[in-house]
């Protein structure tokens, strides 16, 4: 009568101190995450501004020195390219194997083919980008190749991103809609994907830091140049700003650092100013989410 | 002179003048007949031979344990169970006279004519008036600034409008759980249905809103047959003209509801409304 209590439950102590470490691991998983994110920021901030010159914008490359003008406006193609080649691709992909898709080999093979592409090495894809287009179709460093090799390279992340955004939507939506006799594309314009759009946008943003951020690719498919880019798809290559982080960095003099450091800059604020456009689309689109209230 | 023109119309004329009028002259009686209805799916067998025919303009509630096949039955009759997996039927439902299975059907518009509330209010993620006209806009019925005077008075008719009418491009999940609701019903509304199927409508709101939502219901008929799928017995009795009662996937009783409740006919009726089985 006096022990109601069953036996052998944790004790107290024992759950207070499980949580305390379990804290402990989520702050210190928190710092892995936010202290290089920082010190990233930082340290090239740090270094590209004492030596900063608003007419890197302005100037073409000559080399290793004079300006990133060239570069900048490259990356920048190179990035809007990537969105409506991969960003299409992939988010129409994404949309196949959530919504359409029955099952069966067609969309095994399409899910394998998935997976393959997200693991090749993209200096591998550059190599096999330089031999089948660029020398096997005669087409030369130009942006065609590259961007064909970058989205290659994306189109993963964007289906995978908007396959798992649209298996979040609630079912009530989809029953909603059918309900009320929506046409399938209907629904899925103006409820579906709409209510998966931050999930998507995630996947989109990824790719296109990703496009501005790759090298290894670029250096076997666009090539290099001192202009800005041209209007041709074929035979003309292009500039891009990791080419000059790198290639700079390797250079004996000061002059060529600080270029090198500039680039670098640029990248950075390019990507930041991405998350902001995104972030503040979602938001736009979002006001009226459930999550939103 | 006009009293005599008066006493000239005669009993016919005034019946066929009436007629005239009732938008639903020519169309049969009953709206929904369900004949010889099975459904299963992927081989497993959820309601079994099931023939009803419910009159237009009334209310009926359906009633019996979980599992005993009251949603199936309600999700058939607006075609919401065809792409479930597995779905196999045998047997027919007409909706006024026509098989809603026909190869002339048109399954959008079946939708149409026969809306659904469901057990969760379900807004979509836009704004409330955007909701309101969510079907409208998808069928094209109206556009343009007309979308505005649909969904103010559809909004008046579910009695959500004063609530609304200063935040029409607010959020939905700003709104209690019956306001939801009554949301959902303004978009179901909106549509023009003729059949409006109620899968446990209240049962996610508490009792005030329940009799909000319940007293608009009791104002939709006669222009709407109602089928409403309840657990909960009283709004049954409050609520419909006739009760059917699904046990163990087959229709165990089916009458008026005064009789199924006070004279049911099947044992296992008579067990399940005087509370004995749950």
């Amino acid at each position: 009568m006096a022990q109601v209590l069953p036996t052998g439950l944790p004790s107290t102590r024992g759950r207070r101190a499980r949580a305390v470490a379990f804290r402990v691991l989520m702050l210190g998983a928190l710092a892995f995450v936010v202290g290089p994110a920082l010190w990233l920021v930082v340290g090239v901030v740090g270094r590209a501004l004492p030596g900063w010159r608003w007419n890197v914008l302005t100037t073409l490359s000559q080399g290793t020195s004079g300006g990133l003008a060239n570069a900048v406006v490259g990356t920048l193609v190179l990035m809007a390219g990537v969105l409506i080649l991969a960003g299409t691709t992939g988010v129409l992909t994404g949309i196949y194997l959530s919504e359409f898709a029955q099952g069966g080999r067609g969309v095994t093979v399409v899910r394998v083919a998935i997976d393959v592409l997200a693991g090749f090495p993209s200096i591998v894809l550059g190599y096999v980008g330089y031999v089948a287009l660029c020398v096997g179709l005669g087409w030369g460093f130009s942006l065609l190749p590259a961007l064909m090799i970058l989205s290659f390279m994306v189109v993963p992340y964007i289906a995978k991103a908007t396959e798992a955004a649209l298996h979040q939507v609630p079912t009530s939506y989809r029953e909603g809609a059918e309900a009320l006799g929506m046409p399938g594309g209907h629904a899925l314009r103006r409820v579906v994907v709409r209510t998966a759009l931050p999930g998507i946008v995630t996947g989109l943003l990824i790719a296109l830091s990703i496009a501005g951020g790759e090298t290894a690719p670029l250096l076997y498919t666009a090539g290099v140049t001192n202009n800005l880019p041209t209007w041709s798809l074929l035979h003309h290559p292009i500039a891009y700003l990791t080419y000059y982080v790198w290639t700079d960095w390797n250079q004996p003099t000061a002059a060529a650092h600080v270029v090198s450091y500039d680039a670098s800059l640029i990248l950075v604020v390019m990507v930041l100013a991405m998350l902001v456009v995104a972030r503040l689309i979602v938001s736009r689109t979002q006001r009226h989410a459930e999550s939103a209230t | 002179m006009d009293e005599v023109t008066r006493r000239q119309v005669s009993d016919a004329q005034l019946a066929s003048v009436l007629h005239n009028l009732d938008p639903d002259r020519d169309r049969p009686a009953d709206v929904i007949v369900a004949e010889h209805l099975s459904v299963g799916f992927a081989g497993q067998s959820v309601l079994r031979d099931v023939s009803v025919a419910l009159p237009r303009g009334t209310v009926t509630a359906i009633i019996g344990p979980t599992g005993s096949g009251k949603s199936t039955f309600l999700r058939t009759l607006n075609r919401m169970n065809d792409r479930v997996r597995g779905f196999e039927r045998q047997g027919d439902v007409h909706l006024d006279g026509e098989s809603i299975w026909s190869p002339g059907q048109d399954l959008l518009a079946v939708r149409r004519r026969v809306g659904m509330l469901f057990q969760r209010p379900n807004p979509f993620p836009m704004s409330i008036r955007d909701n309101v006209v969510a079907g409208v806009r998808a069928h094209g019925i109206a556009r343009g600034k007309q979308l505005d005077v649909v969904a103010e008075m559809r909004l008046r008719e579910v009695g959500l409008w004063d609530a609304v009418k200063d935040r029409l491009h607010g959020s939905p999940y700003r709104l209690s759980g019956g306001q939801q609701q009554l949301l959902c019903l303004a978009r179901a509304l909106a549509v023009g249905p003729e059949v409006l199927l109620l899968d446990e409508p209240t049962s996610a709101l508490d009792p005030l809103s329940t009799e909000a939502v319940e007293s608009l219901f009791r104002t939709l008929t006669p222009a709407l047959t109602l089928l409403v799928v309840t657990h909960n017995l009283g709004q049954a009795r409050r609520l419909s003209d006739a009760t059917m009662l699904f046990y163990d996937g087959q229709l165990a009783e089916h009458g008026s509801t005064a009789q199924v409740f006070e004279q049911p006919r099947d044992a296992r009726t008579a067990r399940y409304v005087q509370g004995l089985v749950g």
